[in-house]
C-alpha cells in the first residue's frame, strides 16, 4: 500500500494549498472546490485497490474539517472512484488533456451531489444558487490550470516512492 | 459463458468494494468515527498552525519597515487612546461596584461573569454551506464548545467545535447559526438566522418574527443586537444592522434582511468569551 500512502500525502499537500487559497479568498466571498483532483489521477492511473484507499482517505481528511457527516465526502469520492475506474479502459488515460478533462467532470458532478445534499440541511434557498454556480465555475477554472501540475506531482511522488504503476512504467 | 460473467464481476468490482466500504461504515460504532474525525483532523491542524505563525512573522517583518515617523504618531494616536480606556475602566469599576451593590439590595443572583481569550484566527473557510474559521486555542487553554467568540465590531460566532490546539468557529454569516436578538431600543426578541453570502458582497444575515411597529431601511438602518436569551450570547453585542423589513406571509410578523459588518471576512484576531462559573 505504498502507492496508496504517497497518493494520500499528495492529496494532503492539495488540501492544504486549497484550504489557504479559500481562506485567502474569504473577504471576496469566493470558495474553491478541487474533489475532482482527489480521485482522476488514483482512478485512472492506479490499481483499483490502492487507489481506492488514497480516494477514500482524502475524502476522509475533507470530511474531519468540514460540518457534514463524517464519511461524506468518502462516500462521494468512492463512487467517483468507482465510475471513473469503470470508464478509464475507453479512454486515452495517459493523456494529460484527458486526465484534466476527467477531472473537471468529476469536480462538477461532486461538487452539485454535494450542494444537492448541502442545501436542504444547511437552509439555503434558491439565492445561494447564484454563489454556488460561482464558486463551481472558479473551481472548474482552478482545476483547470492546476491539475497538469498535480497529476505530474503525483506520479513523480509515485517514483520517488517506488510505486509506480507498471502501466505508467 | 465464463468469460462474459468473468467480466462482468470485474465492472462490478469496483462498485462491489464501494459497498462494502459503505456498509462497513454504517456498522463502525459512533466512537471510531468520531475518533478517525478527531485524528483526521489534528492531522491538518499543525500545518494550518504553522501557516498562521508564518503569515504572522511576515506581517511583523512587513511592520518593521515602517519609518520611524509612523512609528512616533501611531505611539501618539495609542497614548491618545490609552488615557480614554483609562478613564474608561475607572467608570467601568465603579458601575461594577454599584451593581453589585443594588444586587446586594435587591438580593439578585449575580450577572454571570466572562473572562477573555484572544486568539489569532489561522484559517477561514467560507463557503455557500458553511461559513466558519479556526482559531489558534482550544482545549489547552479551556474553551468550551458554544463559548460566544467577539470582536471590536461585536459578535463574530460561537466555538461549534474544540480540538487540542485549535477551535473552530461558526460564524453569524453561516446559515446554519440562529441567535435571538433585539432592535436597538426595544426589548421584544426576533430570531436572527446567517443568510446567502453572494461574491464579492457584504456577509448577510435574514430576521423573522420581527414585531410590526419596527421600521428599518438601507437610508435608516436599526442597529441589531444580541437580546441574552439562550444563555449563549450575553445581552447587547452588535450582530449587524437591519437595512430592509417587510411583512411576513402570514402578517403576524416581519421579516428583514442584516448587512454583517464587512470586516468579519477578514478577521485575524477574536477573543472568546469564557463563562467563569460554567454550568
Amino acid at each position: 500500500m505504498r502507492g496508496a500512502a504517497t497518493l494520500f500525502l499528495t492529496l494532503y499537500l492539495l488540501h492544504t494549498l486549497v484550504a489557504e487559497v479559500n481562506s485567502t479568498l474569504s473577504g471576496f466571498h469566493v470558495w474553491l472546490f478541487a474533489g475532482g483532483l482527489f480521485v482522476t489521477y488514483s482512478a485512472l492511473a492506479m490499481p483499483f485497490r490502492q487507489g481506492f484507499a488514497a480516494s477514500l482517505l482524502g475524502g476522509l481528511l475533507c470530511d474531519a474539517v468540514s460540518p457534514v457527516a463524517f464519511g461524506t465526502h468518502a462516500v462521494l469520492f468512492g463512487a467517483a472512484h468507482a465510475v471513473v475506474f469503470n470508464l478509464r479502459e475507453r479512454l486515452q488515460r495517459d493523456e494529460t488533456l484527458v486526465r484534466v478533462v476527467v477531472a473537471l467532470l468529476v469536480n462538477i458532478a461532486l461538487f452539485l451531489a454535494l450542494a444537492l445534499m448541502r442545501v436542504k440541511p444547511a437552509h439555503l434557498g434558491a439565492g445561494a444558487w447564484p454563489r454556488l454556480l460561482s464558486d463551481l465555475a472558479w473551481s472548474e477554472a482552478v482545476v483547470a490550470l492546476v491539475a497538469p501540475w498535480f497529476f505530474a506531482l503525483q506520479l513523480r511522488s509515485l517514483e520517488l516512492a517506488r510505486a509506480k504503476p507498471w502501466r505508467l512504467a | 459463458m465464463r468469460i462474459g460473467r468473468s467480466q462482468r464481476f470485474d465492472q462490478a468490482r469496483p462498485f462491489v468494494a464501494l459497498g462494502i466500504a459503505v456498509a462497513a461504515w454504517f456498522a463502525a460504532p459512533t466512537a471510531f468515527k468520531a475518533a478517525v474525525r478527531a485524528s483526521f483532523f489534528e492531522m491538518t491542524a499543525p500545518v494550518a498552525a504553522a501557516a498562521s505563525y508564518a503569515n504572522d512573522l511576515q506581517r511583523f517583518w512587513a511592520l518593521r519597515l515602517h519609518s520611524k515617523d509612523e512609528l512616533i504618531e501611531a505611539g501618539r494616536d495609542m497614548a491618545r487612546l490609552n488615557a480614554s480606556y483609562t478613564l474608561s475602566v475607572q467608570q467601568n469599576g465603579e458601575l461594577e461596584s454599584e451593581i453589585a451593590r443594588l444586587q446586594a439590595l435587591l438580593k439578585m443572583p449575580p450577572i454571570e461573569g466572562f473572562h477573555f481569550e484572544h486568539s489569532r484566527v489561522v484559517r477561514r473557510d467560507f463557503s455557500s454551506w458553511w461559513q466558519r474559521m479556526v482559531i489558534r486555542k482550544g482545549s489547552d487553554y479551556g474553551i468550551p464548545v458554544g463559548a460566544p467568540v467577539v470582536y471590536s465590531g461585536g459578535v463574530v460566532g460561537r466555538v461549534a467545535e474544540v480540538h487540542a490546539y485549535t477551535s473552530v468557529v461558526q460564524l453569524t454569516s453561516d446559515p446554519g447559526l440562529r441567535i435571538a436578538a433585539v432592535v436597538d431600543g426595544d426589548t421584544r426578541p426576533i430570531s436572527y438566522q446567517g443568510g446567502d453570502n453572494q461574491v464579492f458582497g457584504a456577509p448577510r444575515g435574514i430576521i423573522e418574527f420581527v414585531p410590526l411597529d419596527v421600521y428599518a431601511s438601507a437610508t435608516v438602518p436599526k442597529r441589531l443586537a444580541t437580546s441574552g436569551l439562550g444563555g449563549v450570547y450575553p445581552p447587547g453585542l452588535t450582530i449587524g444592522r437591519i437595512t430592509h423589513v417587510e411583512s411576513s406571509a402570514d402578517g403576524l410578523f416581519k421579516t428583514g434582511e442584516v448587512e454583517l459588518d464587512p470586516r468579519i471576512s477578514e478577521l485575524t484576531e477574536v477573543t472568546v468569551l469564557v463563562r467563569d462559573n460554567p454550568g
